[in-house]
């Protein structure tokens, strides 16, 4: 029985056995590769995605946990080729480095930002302690999403 | 209660609708089915060298399962509750000052919106839960449901059952007692914050108007292999007034309670080690709280 769900607004459906993590049916069957299986742990945050608005490690969500839900991965954050205002900061302060990361790191913020519009550096940090950058690029990161707290476009 | 299974051809995970359906189809599935609520334990399962089970009945769907109820004697919070869920609905709640800084620390953002209070009870191999002394300290009690009813135990009795529960028991519900009781909980992570801690001290007291504390519960985390509580320090401490710094020199000479479990982010000496100075920022928590 197909397992149907909402992938940046499109209704998707899956074949694949319902304990499949999510993160490999959104990579091998719909090519959105965005997200990245890297600790497969939920200690990575490379992963990550928006299931009903809320930032998820799709490593450890099975399929058939998310059937009827609404799905949105880094591919979705823009609105008709306009970047939204988390990415379009990042790319201000030329934030990207090797890429691995960053796409969690992004849908992460996107939802930290729409919960906690002006919050302090501290509070920014505390929301990316489950995202882990291996170029250690945090500062600029941070500094960026500071930035964006303080009214930055 | 019990009925035919309604699980669909040889699937892994049936995603019950009703608790009579989970407890009907774990019943059903014996020894080789096990319940899925976050999925953040079992889910890692292959990473630990773990054959995953047969079969999954999942109970996030639940409705029952995903609610916090508050009463005026006590508040019960459903099995499939998540960390995050469990923050929202108890911060700014004195007496759940410990229980919500448990959740609020545990692992990290992403994980907390996944995990639950139930499945975190369940996972017997973790021994770094910061949920279960926060309960401890709040004399909180389980259900559970399985084919032959429902039954309430303490979080203790919890721990000794939970790897030999009959197939078909679900865990329902947590219900904690409304007092007047502080609560702090104090947890030493090898980072700032996304580790597992190293060590775990939950406190929970009654004070006088004079500073005396009374009804002392305190549950200890990943130093042993499963949380516990503290008698030797809860016996030390009641009935005097709480001063963090003799709280300290109390834990320091009550240490040999425990055998420190070796693991990979410390060695037992020093889990036993940090423990003094936990009691000590606990204190400190609750009576600032």
């Amino acid at each position: 029985m197909p397992l149907a769900f909402d992938i940046n607004g499109e209704e998707r459906a899956t074949q694949r056995d319902p304990m499949t993590p999510l993160i490999d049916v959104l990579r091998e069957e719909f090519f959105l590769t965005g997200a990245k299986p890297v600790c497969r742990e939920g200690f990575c945050g490379a992963c990550t995605v928006l299931i009903d608005g809320r930032p998820m490690v799709s490593c450890l969500v099975p399929v058939g946990t998310v059937e009827g839900c609404q799905v949105r991965t880094v591919e979705g954050l823009a609105t008709a080729g306009e970047p939204s205002r988390v990415q379009k900061i990042m790319e201000e302060h030329d934030v990207v480095q090797c890429g691995m990361c960053f796409p969690g790191m992004l849908i992460t913020l996107t939802a930290f930002f729409r919960d906690n519009p002006n919050p302090g550096r501290d509070e920014i940090k505390a929301a990316l302690v489950g995202n882990i950058c291996r170029c250690t690029g945090y500062e600029r990161l941070v500094d960026a999403a500071v930035a964006l707290a303080r009214g930055g476009e | 209660m019990a009925g035919r299974s309604p699980v669909r051809g040889r699937q892994s995970l049936f995603m019950a609708s009703s608790l009579d359906e989970a407890v009907s189809a774990l019943a059903d599935g014996g020894g080789g089915a096990a319940a899925f609520a976050g999925g953040t334990w079992i889910m890692r399962a292959p990473i630990r060298g773990e054959a995953p089970a047969a079969f999954h009945v999942g109970l996030g769907r639940i409705r029952e399962l995903t609610t916090i109820e508050t009463g005026p004697d006590e508040i019960s919070i459903g099995a499939c509750v998540t960390h995050a869920r469990l923050v929202a609905a108890l911060t700014g709640q004195r007496q759940f000052a410990g229980l919500v800084g448990a959740a609020r620390g545990a692992a990290n953002p992403a994980v907390r919106e996944l995990a639950t209070v139930g499945g975190n009870l369940c996972a017997a191999q973790f021994p770094a839960s910061d949920l279960i002394p926060a309960l401890m300290g709040l004399d909180a009690k389980i259900e559970l449901a399985n084919p032959a009813g429902a039954e309430r135990v303490s979080v203790e009795r919890f721990l000794e059952m939970r790897r030999t529960l009959v197939p078909g028991t679900v865990l329902t519900r947590i219900f904690i007692p409304r007092s007047g009781a502080r609560s702090a909980h104090a947890r030493l992570p090898m980072r700032k914050a996304g580790d597992y801690p190293v060590a775990i001290v939950s406190m929970a007291a009654d004070l006088d108007a004079d500073g005396s504390a009374h009804d002392i519960r305190i549950g200890v985390g990943s130093v042993e292999a499963a949380a516990r509580r503290w008698p030797e320090l809860e016996a030390g401490l009641t009935g005097r007034r709480l001063i963090p710094s003799e709280a300290q020199k109390l834990a320091e000479g009550s240490l040999a309670a425990f055998n420190g479990r070796d693991g990979i982010e410390a060695p037992g000496w020093y889990r036993l080690q940090v423990l003094p100075v936990l009691v000590r920022r606990a204190a400190e928590a609750l009576l600032s709280s």
